[in-house]
């Protein structure tokens, strides 16, 4: 199978059972998606897939065939940070981090869809994602801020 | 005159207990920095130095580390609380291509503790398997079966203290920890109580919360010959070294220890644990890396939890309010192993009371062993002792605000001396005012006399809903201690590092440092960088608990970083021709006062080449004439619906006094943290066992509920301006176990305002709280 991983094409033998998950952790080493309950529960490992946001642990890899993933390693980068990166530095959005990247990518399938979501519509998106430092406020503010950024660039 | 001694004897305080230690006197003093302190970095709002790592998912964390072929282990458990291991068959799971090795009880170094026959609760590693990924791993551990005798076991403080109740483990002669209650008492409570114009009692219960940080417990394991390198999700780099050099008799220096990142731990990370040696025992045993998680079930029943606790309350005081006495009975349902962090304590130190007692019976049952979780004891103790004073302002007709602020502690009461700064009265009035407090009960009152303004907890047009208000307060010792050692080093090309064996837990332990090193240095931020999390580069520093790290380790780090800048001032007076003493430094450069001339960091280790400029710093002794401590109060507002019994939070206003505080926004993203952990024991978090199997039934993450951003209320965290100079010379206290411990009483103190009832069983879920309307 192939998909489309941070844009660039990847091929992959998976067993049928491997989850999405174990794809990207066990064989591709991109240990910045995370496992935490690894049954739907919690949002760590949420990735986009053909740009909507999934549990990678619910998904399975081989039903990702000829799909577009994209991962926290793919949002942005240190030089080229998505505004949602910048605006999670700057709002201190990120405590222990372990369930950053989850949240990261749950967000940015909002604004992808709503660059100019309400608080409920962003409780809303963002409330499969557990955070046990208790980030939430900070989180809220910075995906706000990640609103505001991406309306004045139009990116 | 002789000199002083280097080492002396101490008391210090961790997590509510005492502990004598030797420390080491520091070498020179330092001028304590007053509240008016002119910093720059410190009390700066600096972004956390690692956001940036965070935000792109590359910091490292313990279950991220890939070491060349490396393997993975899976921990076979009991299914059965209480019993004997008869066989463990290994065969079918040996036959699986891909398995490497198995662990059982024989295999294993008696001084690791890992494994066991008896059986004395569900959940106890009983062997491990390794293999080449985890799913073989977890696909083997699933095929060991184990055959076993059942016995009896006792889960609850009723069954383990029944007339015909068995030891829950071997070795007890019956199942209390020190073998009897523990009472603790000042006073005459019994006189107290005589002289008491009101009583008021009250029976409180508190669930058994799981710490469920995201990241679980892991460790992966990597032997070079005789030499072990462990990475470890840890509160304790040095802890873990201890405790695996120990189990495994190997020296300390032998053992290096790394925790670059981790994802919260909350008190359930503070030791090497079963999965830490059976990674080690797995990697000496095939000479290669093993990596060891547990997984999500295993986090949630075996890594510790906050004990369960229930508190027979009576409280006395006088018509204006004035406490008389105080006194708590209570059960504490430790779990296999534990110690005593009851709930006792709270009652003896937050309200001035000159009669309290407190009698706590602590339990040994078969689950699992119980762990320091955020305040422990202090957070259930309460829920108990704010229920109380609730009652007793009802009862009074006293504002419950005002009857605190009639029986604010003015000193340490249980040691008889003075605080080195307590300043819960200004919490109060700082936090009323910016919640509105009077305002609420102003026209409450109004509404009551003539009913002319509406009744604030009515809802127009919704007669279900009902809103309340309550306050809370808060104690806890913060005032860290020695020994704590830090490092700072000057670089040939002028930045520095800032050396220190402690860890980032999220609270920004990294950041921290950097600051504080940055200003005592004058040097910029940017230019300097916290080496933490690795025993093999750093000097020791203690577990990150009790609240302790920014007051134990950021006087050593003052000292090291004045140290260094010592060392480079005499040699920058060499090379600008001027004596030192009229050298300044600031923000990277030596320059002569009133003159043009001065050098860069940079340019002066640039001349002095491999020459180091090197500081060393240590943490010196705490007042002994003084209790160090963290107050303050939180108030809170809900919307309870009365036909479905759900409770909202509102808004949350915090203020606290901790001393100086060295980054306001990482203060309030503690502070908010604990406010929502708070919120999460007072309305959600419970393990629910089925006693009669003995088996906990919420293990994972849906069905044991913590807080989402759905449930998150307006929080308002303010801190009180200002230094303690007198605890520690950057006059810092701590604040993150203090942050948790108001908010579920606060909660509670709301929802029997809304209700006219008290829900007296803690968390306040949806039944609870109608079964409370229908008493």
């Amino acid at each position: 199978m192939q998909i489309t991983l941070n844009g660039r094409p990847v091929a992959a033998d998976p067993e049928g059972h491997a989850t999405l998950l174990d794809l990207l952790r066990d064989e591709l080493a991109l240990t910045g998606t995370k496992r935490v309950c690894d049954r739907g529960s919690c949002g760590a490992c949420t990735v986009l897939l053909d740009g909507v946001s999934v549990y990678s642990c619910l998904t399975l890899a081989q039903g990702c065939d000829g799909h577009d993933v994209r991962t926290i390693e793919g949002l942005g980068s240190a030089a080229e940070p998505h505004p949602l990166q910048q605006a999670f530095a700057l709002e201190d959005a990120a405590q222990c981090g372990f369930c950053t990247p989850g949240q990261l990518m749950a967000a940015a399938a909002l604004l992808a869809a709503n660059d100019d979501p309400s608080d409920d519509e962003i409780v809303a998106a963002m409330s499969g994602n557990l955070c046990r430092c208790g980030t939430y406020p900070k989180i809220l503010r910075a995906v706000r801020r990640a609103a505001a950024m991406l309306r004045e660039t139009g990116a | 005159m002789s000199k002083p001694a280097r080492f002396v004897t101490t008391t210090v305080e961790v997590e509510g207990r005492t502990e004598q230690r030797v420390v080491e006197m520091p070498a020179f003093d330092l001028e304590p920095w007053g509240a008016d302190a002119a910093l720059t970095h410190v009390g700066a709002r600096a972004l956390r130095v690692d956001a940036a790592l965070k935000a792109t998912g590359r910091p490292g964390y313990t279950t991220d580390i890939r070491r060349p072929h490396q393997a993975y282990a899976a921990i076979v458990r009991s299914r059965i609380a209480r019993g004997k291991v008869t066989r463990i068959n290994v065969e079918a799971a040996r036959a699986i291509p891909g398995v490497l090795d198995i662990l059982l009880v024989d295999d294993v170094p008696a001084r690791t503790r890992l494994f066991n026959a008896e059986i004395t609760y569900h959940g106890q590693p009983l062997a491990a398997v390794c293999a080449e990924n985890q799913a073989i791993a977890d696909r083997a551990a699933r095929l060991i079966t184990v055959e076993f005798e059942k016995g009896r076991h006792a889960v609850t403080v009723a069954q383990a203290t029944a007339a015909n109740a068995q030891p829950v483990r071997p070795g007890l002669s019956n199942n209390l920890l020190f073998k009897e209650p523990r009472t603790t008492e000042r006073g005459d409570v019994i006189a107290g109580f005589a002289a008491a114009d009101v009583t008021i009692t009250r029976e409180v219960r508190t669930p058994c919360a799981l710490h469920s940080a995201l990241e679980p417990h892991a460790a992966v394991a990597e032997w070079d010959g005789d030499r072990l390198t462990v990475w470890e999700s840890t509160q304790g780099i040095f802890r873990v070294r201890d405790n695996l050099a120990k189990a495994l008799d190997v020296p300390l220096t032998n053992v290096r220890v790394i925790c670059e990142a981790m994802g919260g731990g909350f008190g359930a990370k503070n030791y090497a644990a079963a999965h830490t040696y059976i990674a080690a025992l797995f990697a000496r045993r095939l000479e290669r890396p093993v990596a060891c998680y547990v997984d999500r079930a295993g986090e949630q029943v075996d890594t510790g939890n906050r004990p369960s606790s229930v508190q027979r309350i009576r409280i006395g005081a006088m018509k204006d309010g004035t406490l008389t006495a105080i006194e708590m009975v209570g059960e504490i349902q430790l779990g296999i192993g534990g110690w005593e962090g009851g709930p006792g304590e709270i009652y003896h130190e937050l309200y001035a009371c000159p009669n309290v007692r407190t009698h706590e019976t602590f339990a040994f049952v078969n689950t699992a062993a119980m762990a320091a979780f955020r305040a422990p004891g202090h957070a259930e103790g309460a829920v108990g002792l704010e229920a109380a004073m609730n009652a007793l302002a009802k009862e009074l007709g006293l504002d419950p605000l005002e009857l605190r602020r009639r029986n604010t502690a003015t000193h340490d009461q249980k040691k008889s001396r003075p605080y080195t700064g307590n300043r819960l009265a200004e919490c109060y009035d700082v936090g009323a005012e910016r919640f509105g407090w009077r305002d609420w009960h102003r026209i409450r009152r109004r509404s009551k006399d003539a009913h002319t303004a509406p009744d604030p907890r009515v809802v127009p047009g919704k007669p279900h809903l009902r809103r309340g208000v309550g306050v809370a307060a808060q104690i806890w010792s913060t005032g860290g201690g020695p020994p704590s050692y830090a490092t700072v080093r000057i670089n040939t090309d002028g930045s520095a590092d800032v050396l220190a064996g402690s860890q980032d837990l999220g609270t920004g332990t990294r950041t921290i440092l950097a600051q504080v090193a940055a200003e005592a240095l004058g040097h910029r931020l940017d230019q300097v960088r916290a080496i933490i999390g690795d025993t093999g580069a750093t000097p020791y520093a203690g577990n990150s608990w009790g609240s302790m790290t920014v007051a134990s380790l950021t006087p050593a780090v003052r000292m090291a970083a004045v140290d260094a800048r010592r060392a480079l001032v005499e040699a920058a007076s060499g090379l600008l021709g001027a004596p030192s003493d009229q050298l300044e430094v600031f923000e990277g450069r030596v320059a002569v006062r009133g003159s043009e001339r001065g050098m860069s960091f940079g340019e002066i280790t640039a001349k002095l080449g491999n020459v180091m400029i090197q500081g060393h710093g240590s943490r010196g002794p705490n007042p002994q004439d003084a209790g160090i401590v963290t107050t303050g109060a939180q108030f809170a507002e809900v919307e309870v619906d009365t036909a479905t019994g759900v409770v909202r939070v509102v808004r949350i206003v915090a203020v606290h006094d901790a001393g100086r505080i060295v980054n306001p926004t990482l203060a309030e993203s503690q502070l908010e943290g604990g406010i929502i952990q708070g919120l999460g024991f007072a309305l959600f978090e419970e393990r629910v066992l089925d006693t009669r199997m003995g088996l906990p039934l919420n293990v994972g993450l849906h069905d044991y509920k913590i807080p989402t951003m759905a449930d998150i209320p307006s929080i308002d965290g303010h801190f009180l301006d200002g230094a303690d100079t007198k605890a520690n010379h950057v006059g810092a206290r701590g604040i993150a176990e203090p942050a948790i411990v108001p908010t579920a009483p606060a909660i509670a103190g709301a929802v029997a305002d809304a209700l006219g009832v008290d829900v007296l069983e803690l968390p306040m879920t949806p039944w609870r709280v109608l079964a409370a309307l229908a008493r």
